[in-house]
């Protein structure tokens, strides 16, 4: 599989401060890749570098020719009092292809209406954007995501602030997208019990460092009590990896 | 009563004018959330005046600008424009610019003026003069509010797209500085320009209530424009012809009328919702 996005020996940060240093990894065509870290640890910045927004003050950062991502922002990032139905959101996903000054055609309003199909909101497409649930906003965005056929999707905090049935719903369709179509996902979390049950590889990024992996690799209880610097305890539960952290003197009886 | 409102023909077009640039502008103020920027670009903008004022009483030309308060208005608008379209990600707060720019420029324009020898009284600021407005003042605005429309009309989707969630935007390749950028100077111009006549308070509301109206009744961003630029004619219409007719201060006249118009808009929300 080919490298989409390479980081090699890059120190990220703002003005001459790193935030991260010597960063080296791939996301490569076809992965599934979750980036996982507490808050304040440093995803964001990793996140801006792999999109372009942020450059390296040391080493570097390259993407494939003609890479095209699909991002999903968090969801309370995007203002939902703008008088917008869904399917004129999803059209912005194809804004830069219509070009400047130019209004979407009938084949772009058709594409939008595809992703939506995509992510199981067709019937939706007329209504007001403010008037969704939280879970029928973040298809919404993923369909707009979608709409402008990129190679990486890219997911940050894409269950943030909602209930156990949204958030596994959501994931799902994320998996799906992998599975079904191929798609190159990366998801970016602070929650790992969330991601590690549905990615196929983790960064985890902690201290100024990221350590990535195949989920096994990473979601050892050494590799996490190193990472996090308390002890960890790895469980399962039907089939569900949970991480929590080992308080002395207590039970952790979740194992099948 | 027509004769009457007849004779300020000239004046009403000019309100008409600006009514139309700074309610279209307007809805993104509104949406972005920036109202304040508006009031403090208009504020900005008569202390500009005022220093042009100061500056030529005391004999300082700089470079014949003095001359023109408008020259010199415009172009510390579109200076604090680029400063508020640059506060993003700074240390201080947004709304604190906004508010300190609001305090300073304020307090600048009534020094400058107490101490300006040709000044005006600092009411002119606030309230403005509309019926003052001559045609030709009317061909200026025309002249300064038609291009900065037909910008807004052409990229209406990237004032959109940068308005209503910049992170995608910058992912897909636009370049959010440049647009936030060009946004501004546009609402900057208009307000410059609109200050002249209108003053701080009329701008502000046509800035402000006709896209509040837009926001309560309208489903789509067309309508919103829609309602927002009817609500800011249709109010300089009746207001100036009710402030004519019954010897009233214009400014204030067409603002209460903008203020009964959103009152009619959200009593429509409620019937909507029920």
């Amino acid at each position: 599989m080919s490298a989409l996005v390479t980081f090699d020996r890059a120190s990220l940060g703002y003005g001459r401060r790193a935030v991260l240093s010597n960063l080296s990894f791939e996301i490569r065509e076809g992965d599934f890749l979750g980036l996982v870290g507490p808050n304040g640890s440093g995803k964001t910045t990793i996140l801006r570098a792999i999109l372009g927004a942020l450059q390296p003050i040391a080493g570097s950062v390259t993407r494939a020719e003609g890479l095209r991502f699909g991002y999903v922002p968090q969801r309370d990032q995007v203002d939902y009092g703008y008088p917008l139905s869904v399917v004129d959101v999803v059209l912005m996903g194809r804004y830069d292809r219509i070009g400047l000054g130019k209004r979407p055609s009938k084949a772009d309003r058709e594409l939008a209406c595809d992703a939506l199909e995509h992510v199981g909101i067709r019937d939706l497409s007329e209504r007001p954007l403010a008037n969704l649930s939280g879970g029928q906003k973040q298809r919404t965005l993923i369909a707009r995501a979608l709409v402008g056929d990129p190679n990486v999707l890219i997911l940050d905090e894409p269950t943030n602030g909602m209930d156990l049935v949204s958030m596994t719903q959501i994931l799902g369709l994320v998996r799906e997208l992998h599975e079904r179509d191929g798609l190159t996902v990366l998801m970016v979390s602070h929650a790992l019990n969330e991601v590690a049950n549905y990615v196929e590889r983790i960064a985890l990024v902690a201290d100024g460092k990221v350590h990535i992996g195949s989920t096994d690799e990473i979601m050892s209880e050494e590799t996490l009590s190193n990472m996090y610097g308390i002890p960890v305890e790895v469980s399962s539960f039907n089939g569900l990896r949970i991480v929590v952290a080992r308080r002395a003197g207590a039970n952790t009886d979740l194992h099948d | 009563m027509i004769d009457a409102i007849l004779l300020f023909a000239d004046a009403l077009y000019g309100a008409l004018v600006i009514a139309l640039a700074c309610s279209t502008l307007g809805v993104y103020v509104v949406l972005r959330r920036i109202v304040f920027v508006g009031a403090a670009l208009a504020q900005i903008s008569s202390a500009g005046i005022a220093l042009a004022l100061f500056l030529s009483g005391i004999g300082i030309g700089a470079f014949g600008l003095t001359q023109h308060p408008v020259a010199l208005a415009l172009i510390v608008t579109l200076a604090g424009a680029m400063v508020f379209a640059g506060s993003g990600r700074q240390r201080v707060p947004p709304d604190a610019t906004i508010g300190a720019a609001y305090a300073m420029a304020a307090a600048a324009g009534i020094l400058l003026i107490a101490k300006a020898a040709s000044g005006e009284a600092h009411d002119i600021f606030l309230q403005g003069n509309i019926l003052g407005i001559t045609r030709t003042d009317t061909y200026v605005l025309f002249a300064i509010a038609a291009p900065v429309l037909i910008a807004h009309a052409v990229f209406y989707k990237e004032f959109l797209f940068i308005s209503f969630d910049r992170e995608t935007a910058r992912t897909l390749g636009y370049n959010v500085t440049f647009w936030n950028l060009f946004f501004y100077l546009t609402l900057g111009l208009v307000i410059a320009f609109a200050m002249q006549f209108a003053g701080v308070l009329l701008v502000f509301n046509f800035l402000v209530l006709p896209a509040v109206a837009g926001l309560l009744i309208a489903r789509s961003m067309r309508g919103m424009f829609a309602v927002a630029i009817i609500a800011s004619l249709t109010a300089s219409v009746f207001g100036f012809s009710l402030s004519v007719v019954f010897d009233l201060p214009t400014g204030p006249a067409i603002i209460a009328v903008s203020g009964a118009l959103l009152l009619i808009a959200w009593l429509i929300r409620i019937a909507q919702q029920r």
